[in-house]
């Protein structure tokens, strides 16, 4: 397989619909063999206010580029280095990452070299279609955005890189409708943290079986009444993103600083943790046993 | 959804209304806030900058019901949720001695997209565990930030544009169709092709004219109806997730409702998840998926003859949507 030479991107990035994709997106591309049609995509495409230096193109490929350098063969660990780093350079609220075509048109005329770098699938040798334009904890730029979103702690990332150790967190603890509370999704963090420092083995069943018994326990449970959080500083939100116009690049070996809206309040965390510590206790995991003996016995 | 709770909850209604809304401190004009659709229309022309809306809240609890029953350390909190944004905050409402519970919630622009959810749950303690859901509202009201109007029923968009050399570049190659769905996005959206056949799309937009006109009218609209059901469906089965034993999980949206209906005409005399399963185990496999393909047709051709108009059909998805969940 050739390597795609890199692409001449746009200088303002834009919004690109979900048909577009679907119309330009080719095996070809998903195969990282097939450049994508650059005019036909920027046609399709609108693009964003150019006024504003937070929708320049420039220092996000930038800031792809070195992460591809960096974790050339290790993929999968990229995403704690580049979620609180992609946070940072791409500030904007939770609205406008809401917009599925901003995703869209970062992944398919940014950077579709990362997506299939990042996301190509031994087997098919593809990249699948949900990592180029998908749900939000799906797809190879939002889901690294959110995270970052979800889990940091005020103006703190650390969380974030916590939360990128297993995939598992992306792939259930985000989709939680309760980890929207501030002090749940920290208090999960602190778990993984735990599972982490003691190198546990089943780490990632039991961050599943914990977030199924912890959706399950929110069902007839409150959190935000057993633990209420700190209200959120908008305003130290809305400086930040303005401060965009004149921040130098993300800083690449320490970790950048957040939005300080405000951190997540440490006394609802504390009460939090006992009680998902227990509920972990008590979930029942994954059965690994009946999938080990199908291996086996193909 | 009813849950069925291990513990006693409240048997009587609680009840939410949102009795004014201020946009930056102005008022929203009062048109906006519909009570009995119980839906507010953010959306005010000429400005599309703002930070915050803050919304008066009046909740009515079972006041009786309370005094005699088992619980302590009642809260009844406000719960703004949008699933796009993945925002959520609440607020906590406090009585007042005219009996009902006040408060008030904060919406944040930056925070909100498209449509945002307002329930009220009532907390209490009771066996010894705190922060219990015991009682909410059935019905929850929405908050509509991209609306002028406060109307519940979400209509399908249909764009009247011209294919062949209209602003929408990817639609030239169907620049021969009458019309497209595209399903894609949050809502369905139908494009409708103002060139490809002189004269149709003044004929639609007419309300009278002569019995001839009047049935172009309602053929092409029962079509059109059609093809949308029929997207609708496709699309809703096409993207199934599934639990960790394989099990299709019922998706959200629009997509919830359509399956609803139309599940059982595809599939006769199964319940919702069986026939899931057995719809994904047929696209997947693609063995039996062909023979679908009649049934599909058909659940699609009865939704839009049923119901003749495209409205019509829109309507009967919303009304599904609300009382279906």
């Amino acid at each position: 397989m050739s390597p795609v030479l890199a692409a001449v991107f746009p200088p303002v990035l834009g919004l690109l619909s979900d048909a577009a994709v679907t119309k330009y997106l080719s095996r070809g591309m998903q195969a990282g063999k097939e450049n994508p049609p650059q005019t036909a995509l920027r046609k399709a495409a609108t693009t964003l206010s150019e006024d504003e230096p937070r929708w320049r193109t420039e220092p996000v490929r930038a800031l792809i580029d070195e992460a591809m350098n960096r974790f050339e063969d290790q993929q999968p660990r990229v995403d704690a280095w580049l979620a609180p780093r992609l946070h940072a350079t791409l500030r904007m609220t939770r609205a406008e990452a809401a917009d599925g075509r901003l995703w869209n048109y970062l992944a398919m005329l940014v950077a579709p070299d990362y997506v299939v770098w990042r996301h190509k699938d031994k087997k098919s040798g593809m990249a699948p279609t949900t990592r180029f334009s998908g749900r939000h904890d799906l797809q190879a730029f939002s889901r690294l955005w959110w995270v970052a979103e979800f889990f940091r702690d005020g103006a703190d990332y650390r969380p974030v890189e916590t939360a990128c150790v297993y995939q598992d967190v992306m792939n259930s603890v985000m989709r939680l409708e309760v980890a929207d509370h501030r002090p749940t999704a920290a208090a999960i963090i602190r778990i993984v943290e735990r599972l982490i420092s003691q190198k546990v083995s089943n780490a990632s069943d039991q961050i599943n079986g914990l977030s199924k018994a912890i959706n399950a326990a929110g069902s007839t449970l409150i959190f935000d009444v057993l633990a209420p959080d700190q209200p959120v500083d908008h305003d130290a939100l809305r400086d930040w993103i303005a401060d965009s116009a004149h921040m130098p690049d993300v800083p690449r070996t320490r970790l950048p600083d957040g939005p300080d809206d405000g951190a997540v309040d440490k006394q609802a965390v504390d009460i939090l943790l006992p009680f998902f510590e227990k509920l972990l206790s008590e979930a029942p995991l994954r059965d690994r046993s009946k999938k080990k003996q199908d291996v086996e016995n193909e | 959804m009813k849950h069925v709770f291990p513990y006693q909850t409240l048997f009587d209604p609680v009840d939410l209304e949102v009795v004014s809304v201020t946009v930056d401190g102005r008022s929203l004009p009062y048109m906006q806030i519909s009570k009995s659709e119980r839906t507010i229309a953010l959306h005010q022309t000429g400005r599309t900058e703002w930070d915050a809306a803050t919304l008066q809240l009046k909740a009515t609890l079972p006041e009786q019901e309370i005094a005699v029953g088992p619980w302590s350390d009642l809260v009844c909190l406000a719960v703004l949720t949008e699933n796009a944004t993945n925002a959520r905050s609440t607020a906590r409402l406090s009585k007042g001695r005219d009996g009902y519970w006040h408060g008030q919630i904060e919406l944040v622009h930056g925070r909100h997209l498209n449509r945002a959810s307002l329930a009220l749950a009532v907390t209490g303690e009771i066996g010894g565990v705190q922060g219990r859901i015991i009682g909410a509202t059935d019905k929850d009201w929405c908050i509509d930030l991209k609306a002028v109007t406060p109307k519940r029923q979400r209509e399908i968009p249909i764009v009247e544009t011209d294919f062949r050399e209209g602003p929408e570049e990817w639609l030239r190659p169907f620049k021969d169709s009458l019309w497209i769905v595209e399903t894609v996005n949050d809502i369905p959206v139908v494009y409708l092709n103002t060139t490809a056949v002189e004269g149709l799309v003044e004929i639609m937009n007419d309300k009278g004219g002569s019995p001839g006109e009047k049935l172009v009218r309602d053929m092409t609209a029962s079509q059109i109806a059609q093809d949308v059901w029929t997207a609708m469906f496709h699309t809703a089965i096409s993207e199934l997730d599934l639990d960790d034993d394989g099990t299709p999980v019922v998706p959200s949206g629009w997509r919830e409702p359509v399956l609803r209906m139309m599940l059982p005409d595809v599939l006769p005399g199964r319940q919702l998840t069986d026939a899931l399963f057995e719809i994904n185990e047929r696209r997947t496999s693609g063995s039996g998926w062909p023979e679908l393909q009649t049934n599909i047709q058909y659940a699609a051709g009865k939704r839009s003859q049923v119901t003749k108009k495209l409205t019509n059909a829109v309507r009967m998805v919303d009304s599904m949507d609300r009382n279906g969940s």
